[in-house]
């Protein structure tokens, strides 16, 4: 109940500034990874490495489809966990005989357990997406084949820290800390951190796909992987607006607040766009709770103009991912270790 | 669409889909539904404009279908419902083809929050869509084709075998709402995905890829809010089922002439009822299906543009052995617009 009057006082003083990065959070430089030329390979746009000194690069589809295939194991990890009490079988983690890894990543459960509470009809929604994202890690693995690349250090404990950062708790670990395990509406808060996030993910990758893997079938594999996720945003943005009005007002229902503060915290991580959510050139868009029979709902994150979704770069996705706006990070956040991927290092 | 620019990629990318188009399956083998084909009389010919347009058509539906269940009126007759609630008033500025007329519709007398809301938000997207492409299409936009957002949902509703279908209309109150914007959602996400690998300029793969993950957004918000209604599926969820049932039979009849295993032939298509799944290291449970897609690899369906057409013609554009064009019927009683290449 701590967190829950905290959710509250943040929803009564909303508007108050809450730039607050996570710089630094388990973070140390990098170099850039060493990069394998193969068939289908396009120049990356200017990378700078951790020396500050800058280098090109390139990449394959493979490359792509394998940092599509971290998100994946995250959110696999992530759902599971929130449905079962386990994670993924370590048979659907192992690395591929060229991937370039050899190593197997492990999992910070942290409070990772199944919900509680949950209604029969809340259960098959939690068994529906783990299960999904899990046939992602699956799909992606098979479509990769020995060049798939094994699960990094995944630490599902991240979120506590991460609620702290958005300024949604005080306490980064204990009683006060935020868990996405420990209710059906702070599960929801948790898995608002990913959804939106993979949609854009997927948008921002599809068009590097080269035409030799739009032939392959790449490209729809990708765009169909990117429907789901937004069907899952769809899901999460749906139930906390539904749920928020059910409640009957903010202070009832503080978690669709919680939300707006993951959508700051995501902006300010995003280098190259930090707009403010309630900006028309953020990649973001607030949820609400409309009050009355005529007025439109906000559920579909997309350009308020255009009503076309956003799209993010895989370096702004790894920012999130990270927990962190600085440039030259190998590692942190979600993933202690860095991502096994040629996109491992955060950039301008 | 029509530069330089476009036209010089339409020649590169030409030869590239005669092969995409021919190679059947290939390193996705049998685990994905593979880039749809386009419909055989227009098959090489087309350009970006000629896959927009196809989409513009399918978007003056949804956007009048959501204009009139919101505002009670159509996209491009304002009114203060539609003001208020920031809904573009669209100049039909599309010239292309034949202009036609919208039949039936008005406003739903919603009573709750939750369900008027989404529906005033998805008509002021669908409304944006509509505008987009116009601006994105110019001289090459087509015209607003003829709907029928009345009868034509009595028609589907007693091809699908709902309950009392003869008599459906989606105008009563939120619940037939939600069943009416059922059969448009996840249809425009297979719709987009598609055509989204026959784009050749990246700018219109991103914005395509950018209206699908929008229109799947739609998709979810519905599936959800049916699912919290009706969470046993004894009411409307039920009919989600027999909505899906119908979309796949006449997607999977529109397979017609089509190069064999370059989609699906299973069912590609789901209503909400739940499904077994296997999680983990081997733990059983029962799932809901809020996502419309493959239930193997979970990658979204993707239809040709025949596909579709028979869909919202209600299978208007294939008999037993041939592709017919136009496709007429349904929601579009005159067929779509197109250019001479395109799609109808």
């Amino acid at each position: 109940m701590e967190t829950v009057n905290q959710l509250i006082r943040i929803a009564e003083k909303r508007g108050v500034s809450r730039r607050k990065f996570l710089a630094g959070v388990g973070a140390t430089a990098g170099a850039a990874a060493a990069v394998n030329l193969a068939a289908c390979a396009g120049p990356l746009p200017t990378q700078s490495s951790g020396s500050g000194t800058t280098t090109t690069t390139t990449y394959t589809d493979a490359d792509i489809l394998n940092f599509a295939l971290n998100l994946e194991y995250l959110e696999a990890q992530f759902y599971l966990y929130a449905a079962t009490g386990n994670g993924l079988a370590t048979s659907d983690t192992t690395p591929g005989s060229s991937s370039g890894y050899s190593t197997v990543g492990s999992v910070t459960v942290g409070s990772a357990a199944v919900v509680p509470g949950l209604s029969t009809a809340q259960q098959q929604i939690l068994n529906e997406i783990a299960y999904e994202e899990q046939a992602h890690v699956r799909f992606l693995r098979s479509a990769l084949g020995a060049a798939a690349v094994p699960m990094p250090n995944i630490d599902l404990s991240f979120f506590g820290p991460l609620a702290v950062a958005a300024n949604i708790t005080t306490s980064a670990t204990g009683s006060g800390a935020f868990n996405p395990f420990s209710s059906f509406d702070y599960f929801l808060v948790g898995s608002f951190i990913f959804e939106d996030v993979g949609v854009t993910a997927y948008s921002g990758a599809a068009p590097l796909i080269s035409p030799a893997g739009v032939a392959a079938g790449y490209l729809a594999a990708a765009a169909g992987i990117l429907a789901v996720e937004a069907y899952h945003a769809g899901y999460v943005r749906t139930s906390l607006t539904g749920r928020a009005v059910s409640a009957g007002s903010a202070a009832n229902y503080p978690y669709l607040y919680a939300a707006n503060l993951v959508e700051d915290l995501r902006a300010s991580l995003t280098v190259g766009n930090s707009a403010d959510p309630s900006s028309p050139d953020s990649l973001e868009t607030y949820l609400t709770i409309p009050g009355n029979l005529t007025t439109p709902s906000s559920i579909v994150a997309a350009s308020p103009s255009s009503a076309v979704g956003f799209a993010r770069t895989v370096n702004q996705v790894l920012h999130i991912v990270y927990g962190s706006p600085t440039v030259g990070v190998s590692k942190g956040g979600f993933f202690p270790a860095g991502m096994n991927s040629i996109f491992s290092v955060t950039t301008a | 669409m029509a530069n330089q620019e476009t036209q010089l990629l339409d020649e590169i990318v030409t030869t590239s889909r005669r092969k995409m188009l021919s190679f059947g399956l290939s390193s996705l083998a049998g685990m994905v539904a593979m880039e749809a084909a386009p419909s055989a009389a227009a098959a090489n010919a087309y350009t970006d404009a000629d896959i927009l347009n196809f989409a513009l058509n399918l978007e003056y539906l949804e956007a009048n279908f959501y204009y009139l269940a919101a505002f009670g009126t159509t996209i491009d007759k304002p009114n203060n419902a539609s003001m208020s609630a920031g809904a573009p008033a669209i100049t039909l500025s599309g010239k292309v083809g034949t202009a036609g007329t919208v039949s039936g519709g008005s406003q739903v007398p919603f009573t709750t929050i939750p369900v008027a809301s989404y529906a005033i938000e998805t008509a002021v997207e669908e409304g944006k869509h509509v505008q987009l492409l116009l601006g994105a299409l110019g001289s090459s936009a087509v015209a607003p084709p003829a709907l029928n957002l009345g009868t034509s949902f009595q028609t589907l509703a007693s091809a699908a075998k709902i309950p009392g279908g003869a008599a459906f209309s989606p105008y009563v109150n939120d619940q037939t709402f939600l069943v009416g914007a059922y059969v448009f959602e996840d249809v425009g996400v297979t719709a987009y995905h598609g055509a989204a690998p026959l784009l050749t300029s990246s700018a219109n793969l991103s914005t395509a890829a950018g209206i699908m993950a929008v229109e799947a957004y739609h998709a979810g918000l519905i599936r959800t809010t049916i699912n919290y209604i009706d969470p046993t599926g004894t009411g409307i969820g039920s009919y989600t089922n027999l909505i899906s049932s119908l979309r796949a039979t006449l997607s999977q009849a529109a397979l017609l002439g089509a190069t064999p295993g370059t989609y699906d032939t299973a069912p590609d298509d789901f209503g909400l009822a739940t499904f077994s799944v296997t999680l983990g290291s081997g733990t059983n449970a029962t799932a809901t299906r809020l996502t419309d897609a493959n239930a193997t690899n979970v990658v979204a369906f993707a239809r040709s543009t025949t596909q579709v057409l028979n869909i919202v013609t209600g299978g208007g554009a294939v008999t037993a052995n041939a592709v017919v064009s136009p496709a007429t019927g349904v929601f579009f009683p005159n067929g779509l617009n197109a250019g001479p290449n395109g799609f109808r």
